[in-house]
């Protein structure tokens, strides 16, 4: 029965990770996989997010700025302000680069951004990073302060998922997909291309650093360490890739699905005689990587296909728009 | 992608079956076994891993159960140390956890995972000054010493031995970076004078602009705070080749064999000063320990040792594993006054215990009292390169 217990509090551990990590991956998802912009910084966005709400919620502290008190909610709400803010001064300088281009300026700039949140130390603690930042829920007794945050990250899914179906069938969403598929066609239309890509970029910068601040209340603490590009850059690469880029079930599928893969799979590598077990920790990585391939050969676009758009009426497409 | 779905389904109900077998007890082992810290890694997971088999073939816990030590990867990263907690403590219900090592990884663990669950943890690593602020009901414990001890020791030490100006640098992380600043204070408040303080990122090919800015001030020596892999070794050879800096002062993260085997005794004697807790070396405990563990004298090696014989003994006093007990248990296992109990022995304090005697568990790290917060005070010895080629106590 305890064991059962474990289990079902692992469980919801797991899914509020994964859920914060489709948070990320939808926000990526505006960016790619509906408009096409190659943001390998991530990462960047996300430490915004997570030191904004750190420093705007936390007890006061002589270590770093502080001591505003404000409540998660708010802390969330700045975080994708602050993270929407510096999006369009990026967006403002890269935009206009090509696909590859700019994912070596944005890759540069997450490595920026975590680098003077490492050493602004008057306002971060440096690598000793902020800590005591408040979790909802966090009063309530075992399992309901676990199950209330793994709820409050289901809801902001829903309400992104919802919002997020709605601007892809509207005239908006279609704009941005022509501009990712013949961007000279959508100019010749008459549209302002640049600005719709930078509101697209900005638009998804804010979803991830409302990811980060998801975060930094799920584990109550915030370093530079956490905002390392492997794990907050290409991880949700490999999850919107394997769900599907450009869908947003996708997004949301294939972050909890990778997220299951790389944290269950410790439960098997721990399974190993401990001589063992220092060195099969770097399975793990390897597992991810095998999935990936694995999942890419059978479903060469992701799990989840993009739903395209048809206009012809004799179409029995359900997604004819409105 | 039903069949796929069914696949996901079957492995997670194989991972529950091969769950914890009767008899043995698991405790949590969270160490950053990838990421930034690794190389340190390795030997204090070696080091836990042998208390543990030193448990198991001295009669085991309780009624002779297996004493299990299940590894997570914490990664050094706060994140994938939640993570690995949450593992640690539901699926493989682990009646404590030992780890993880940094500070950052330890402070999410413990607030998010350890304490809502009420699971006691001890670090070896953590060294962060805020992880005495937590409020954590008499959960979280460390065996290393606040870098508040270190820094402001090595300050003293270095007074003493007739330092005046010195310049500082120091690896940006979250261990060294805490060292260096207490350092600064502490030997600024003595009456000596910093020339340069500068933050430098591990892992790179070559510091020499970086110790070029630094040697402008004229400075009698080096403080360095860094781990030996990461930039320590290079910035050492940087220095000499260009003749930058000749003397060095540094603490425990510089404390490896590889040091001397690369940069060599003779340009080292005499001219480097690392700072250790004191009781090491020269201490029965330690000894007992060096005896048995080969790379015993590397970074937090002693520590890894400690926290895991010390969970042990905390179950064994508790009498159950139970999670509810093991905290008091812990620090009456630790603390003096009692039946003193090496590193190694594990069946005297099973019989001590047992007898109802009370036990003081001396570590291979130090004597190891808690205090109020759960934390050690340091006492600290300077090293230098001895006539055989090898660390040495001077003072």
């Amino acid at each position: 029965m305890e064991q059962l217990y474990g289990i079902f509090l692992y469980g919801v551990f797991l899914l509020t990770m994964g859920g914060i990590y489709a948070v990320l991956t939808l926000g990526l998802n505006i960016q790619w996989g509906f408009t096409g912009l190659f943001n390998a910084g991530v990462a960047g966005f996300f430490a915004i997010g997570a030191y904004t709400t750190a420093i705007v919620t936390s007890a006061g502290s002589e270590r770093h700025l502080g001591g505003f008190g404000l409540s998660p909610a708010a802390g969330m709400v700045a975080a994708m302000i602050a993270s929407a803010i510096i999006a369009w001064g990026v967006g403002r300088i890269c935009i206009r680069l090509r696909a590859d281009y700019l994912a070596i300026a944005t890759l540069g700039i997450a490595e920026i951004f975590r680098l003077v949140l490492k050493n602004e130390v008057w306002a971060t603690n440096g690598p000793r990073g902020i800590s005591l930042i408040p979790k909802p829920f966090e009063h309530y007794a075992e399992p309901w302060n676990h199950v209330g945050m793994l709820l409050l990250v289901f809801a902001v899914v829903a309400v992104l998922y919802v919002l997020l179906e709605r601007a892809r069938r509207s005239p908006w969403g279609r704009v941005m997909a022509a501009i990712r598929e013949n961007e000279a066609a959508a100019r010749a239309a008459g549209k302002n291309v640049e600005r719709l890509r930078i509101e697209a970029f900005v638009l998804g910068g804010a979803l991830m650093g409302l990811g980060g601040a998801l975060m930094a209340h799920h584990i109550k603490f915030i370093e530079p360490n956490a905002a390392e590009p492997i794990s907050a850059t290409f991880l949700v690469w490999v999850m919107l890739v394997v769900g599907g880029s450009a869908n947003n079930r996708g997004a949301i599928f294939g972050a909890i699905l990778i997220w299951t893969i790389w944290s269950a799979a410790e439960i098997l590598i721990a399974r190993l005689p401990p001589e063992w077990a220092v060195k099969s920790a770097y399975l793990r990585i390897f597992l991810v990587g095998l999935a990936l391939q694995f999942i890419l050969q059978r479903y060469p676009n992701g799990i989840f296909r993009e739903r395209r758009f048809r206009t012809a009426p004799s179409s029995p497409d359900r997604e004819q728009p409105p | 992608m039903k069949r796929m779905m069914i696949a996901v389904a079957a492995g997670a109900l194989a991972m529950n079956g091969a769950a914890a077998s009767a008899g043995d007890i698991n405790v949590g082992s969270a160490a950053g076994v990838t990421g930034p810290i690794a190389e340190l890694v390795v030997d204090i997971v070696a080091a836990r891993n042998l208390a543990a088999s030193h448990v198991n073939e001295q009669g085991g816990l309780l009624d002779g159960d297996t004493y299990r030590l299940v590894q997570g990867d914490s990664q050094c990263d706060p994140k994938a140390a939640v993570d690995a907690g949450a593992k640690l403590v539901n699926v493989e219900q682990a009646v404590a956890v030992i780890g993880p090592n940094c500070s950052g990884a330890t402070n999410g663990m413990a607030q998010s995972v350890t304490i809502p669950a009420g699971v006691v943890m001890i670090s070896d690593t953590a060294t962060a000054p805020s992880i005495s602020d937590l409020d954590d009901n008499d959960l979280v414990f460390r065996v290393a010493p606040s870098d508040a001890y270190q820094g402001r020791s090595l300050a003293e030490l270095a007074w003493e031995n007739g330092y005046r100006k010195l310049a500082v640098t120091y690896s940006n992380d979250d261990y060294n970076s805490g060292l260096a600043g207490v350092f600064a204070a502490a030997f600024t408040e003595l009456g000596g004078t910093i020339t340069g303080n500068e933050a430098h990122e591990p892992n790179k090919a070559s510091y020499r602009a970086e110790l070029a800015t630094l040697a402008a001030g004229e400075a009698e020596g080096l403080a360095l705070f860094a781990y030996f892999g990461g930039s320590g070794i290079t910035i050492l050879r940087n220095s000499l080749e260009n003749a930058l800096f000749g003397k060095f002062l540094g603490a425990d993260g510089m404390m490896d064999n590889s040091v001397i085997e690369q940069i060599g005794a003779d340009n080292l004697r005499g001219n480097i000063m690392l700072s250790q807790p004191a009781s090491d070396t020269e201490n029965a405990s330690y000894q007992a320990f060096a005896a048995a563990f080969e790379n015993a004298g590397a970074p937090f090696v002693a520590h890894g040792y400690d926290i895991a014989f010390l969970a042990a003994l905390a179950i064994e006093k508790a009498g159950s594993a139970d999670r509810g007990m093991i905290s008091a248990a812990l620090r009456e296992v630790a603390n003096a006054p009692g039946t003193v109990i090496r590193p190694g022995e594990w069946a005297k304090a099973k019989e001590a215990i047992a007898a109802g005697e009370d036990i003081n568990y001396e570590g291979a790290s130090g004597a190891i009292e808690f205090d109020e917060s759960g934390d050690v005070a340091g006492v600290y010895s300077l090293n230098g390169v001895g006539d055989d080629g090898t660390w040495t106590p001077i003072q």
